[in-house]
């Protein structure tokens, strides 16, 4: 499923971090268009991180992110059309809790499309049934289990039919059960609709259920430490580090 | 994406329409414009076989446009769509017409039984407020017979934040106010002859009303709406659960300090407020009013008694209470997320400065008639 002839977005000798708290230093990677990447690592080894980089939510310090070839940070306008072309489902959904689940779906349409508001309802509803919640549209995210308040949060990640979808720890906070049905969403979207999938998460069974190639940080490194199909990183790999967290064992820390 | 730029839309005679390409959101208007300049009152053939796609903000265009030509009569015919874009639009179609669960009853019904469950609510909100209160009352009476229990840093925390950090607007508005009635009624009361008598009036209604009811009113919306925003953000974030779960008595550990921190700050303010609403008036007398400031101070000397100065003190004490109270209680309320945060941040404010009135008035019909008569 590797396409590296087409490369959609990525990052070029990244460093970044909070403040002053530098996590990633010197980063390079790219996500292929189709694929679902996932981003792995222990806590605190700068997963989010990454991530809000690749988002443009953090500026980096050193080195560019990059999306369909060009810089994200060139121009203001740059960056505002670029995020045009991605969605994100946050840890918790973040549904806004004063709409109801289609309104919080049809936000993006209203701001950024010329539809009118039947037609916002149509689209709108078209991806709460794609999501399964075409039931629940007029509930409030306070009215819906967790779960589905991260199906509803996808729901209105994908309204504008994006490029790129981003998700930070999706089964996060859910059963296994939930979880899996989620991923099985997921990879249908990747599948039917071609949209490419940046993920994070430390779910082993995610990441064999739905990765194309996965990504792993270490937070000493502050950076990559392996990159490769699943089944790869957990059978071929001679890094200590690697291993543990595909055996789920503990290693003590090297310092 | 070259086939971006290839995109088409072209209408023969009004009555066939090919699209071409893949066709973006932006050439919406370009969508609508082709179905505009459909002739509906035949057949219309819209050809997609050159049409490579188009997003689901795209098909809800031409899935309203195929509708709205059906609605004015035209027989429409898709030709050379792709099966699954075929299906999109045909699930619009389904989902259209399916019925949703709605939450929310007609208006007419959400009118009438509003009011019955706002009644419902305010008098169950009285009720819990009621029970909050004596709650309270009892856990810090209990947590000051083992003051070693009671976080004395927060309590001085707070004791800052409410008194300390009030201090400049406090002194400010009530000097202005002092000011400005001292000016009105020395012209008014100089009409009938009676201007000297102006501080005496003035030292009565600033100790007495105006004095402790703008420190409860500032006070009420500085520090109650603080509390119930802060306890209302730890109820969203589930750390008052935390707290309750640790097997914490949330009385004693949330609410106490900011109740005796008002309880320490709000005497001082009041008495703060209280001479800084009498300078004002001392100013407008030595500027506007032809009453030095020696027959000022003078005249406050013979007409203020002892009880005046404490009287607000006092009335503080009961004032503080409610702040405190009513901010803590409408924050442990809060349930759901920012907006509901915000609902309890307002109704501290109104519902504290509410009951602060309620509670002079009632004070007042007691005791008013134990002060000698100040003229």
């Amino acid at each position: 499923m590797q396409r590296e002839d087409n490369v959609l977005m990525g990052t070029r000798n990244l460093t970044g971090g909070y403040d002053s708290d530098m996590v990633l230093e010197n980063v390079s990677m790219d996500v292929y268009c189709g694929e679902v990447l996932v981003i792995v690592g222990r806590s605190g080894c700068g997963k989010s991180t990454l991530m809000n980089h690749l988002l443009g939510l953090l500026k980096p310090w050193e080195g560019t992110v990059t999306y369909r070839g060009a810089d994200i940070w060139e121009s203001p306008e740059r960056l505002d059309s670029a995020r045009k072309k991605w969605g994100v489902l946050f840890q918790s959904g973040a549904l806004l809790g004063s709409y109801t689940t289609i309104e919080n779906v049809m936000l993006p349409l209203q701001e950024f499309t010329q539809l009118t508001a039947p037609e916002r309802r149509i689209a709108a509803l078209h991806k709460l049934d794609m999501v399964g919640l075409a039931e629940f549209a007029h509930y409030y995210p306070l009215e819906l289990s967790g779960g589905m308040q991260k199906r509803a949060g996808l729901a209105r990640a994908m309204a504008l039919d994006p490029e790129v979808l981003f998700f930070d720890e999706p089964s996060a906070g859910l059963d296994p059960v939930t979880s899996h049905s989620l991923d099985e969403l997921m990879l249908s979207i990747n599948k039917t609709l071609g949209t490419t999938l940046v993920v994070v998460t430390h779910e082993l069974d995610s990441i064999f259920a739905i990765s194309d190639r996965v990504i792993m940080l270490d937070a000493e490194e502050k950076g990559i430490i392996a990159v490769g199909s699943p089944e790869d990183l957990a059978t071929h790999h001679n890094d200590a580090r690697v291993e543990a967290f595909f055996d789920r064992k503990a290693v003590p820390s090297r310092s | 994406m070259k086939t971006i730029r290839d995109s088409r839309i072209i209408v023969n005679n009004g009555s066939e329409a090919v699209f071409s390409g893949v066709i973006t959101p932006r050439q919406l208007r370009d969508v609508s414009r082709a179905f505009n300049s459909l002739d509906a009152r035949g057949e219309v053939v819209l050809d997609f076989t050159g049409c490579s796609g188009f997003d689901g903000v795209v098909a809800a265009r031409i899935w309203s446009g195929i509708l709205s030509l059906e609605a004015s009569g035209a027989r429409v015919k898709v030709t050379g769509m792709a099966p699954n874009l075929v299906k999109l639009l045909s699930d619009y179609t389904a989902l259209d017409r399916r019925e949703l669960p709605e939450v929310r009853q007609g208006w007419l019904f959400r009118h009438f039984s509003d009011i019955g469950e706002k009644v419902a609510a305010g008098l169950d909100s009285a009720r819990g407020l009621v029970n909050f209160s004596v709650n309270s009352a009892f856990s810090i009476a209990d947590a000051l017979l083992k003051p070693h229990r009671i976080r004395w840093t927060l309590v001085a925390y707070y004791m800052e934040q409410a008194g300390v950090m009030a201090i400049p607007i406090i002194v400010t508005l009530q000097i202005l106010l002092g000011f400005i009635l001292g000016y009105q009624a020395g012209i008014q009361m100089g009409t009938l002859g009676a201007a000297k008598y102006m501080p005496r009036i003035l030292a009565y209604s600033i100790f007495w009303e105006i004095g402790p009811m703008l420190t409860a009113v500032l006070v009420a919306g500085r520090s109650g709406s603080a509390f119930a925003a802060e306890i209302g953000t730890m109820k969203v974030r589930q750390e008052v659960d935390a707290l309750e779960v640790m097997g914490f008595n949330l009385c004693g550990y949330i609410v106490a300090p900011k109740v005796l921190a008002l309880y320490a700050v709000m005497p001082f303010l009041v008495l703060l407020s209280n001479f800084s609403g009498l300078f004002g008036a001392l100013l407008a007398g030595e500027i506007f009013l032809d009453i030095p400031a020696r027959v000022f101070v003078e005249e406050i000397r013979t007409s203020l008694i002892p009880l005046d100065v404490y009287w607000g003190m006092i009335k503080s004490l009961f004032y503080s209470g409610i702040i405190a109270i009513t901010g803590c209680f409408m924050g442990i309320r809060v349930r759901g997320g920012a907006a509901a945060v915000g609902r309890a941040t307002t109704s501290a404010v109104v519902s504290g400065i509410f009951q602060v009135i309620l509670a002079d008035a009632l004070l007042s019909l007691v005791l008013a008639e134990i002060r000698p008569p100040v003229i």
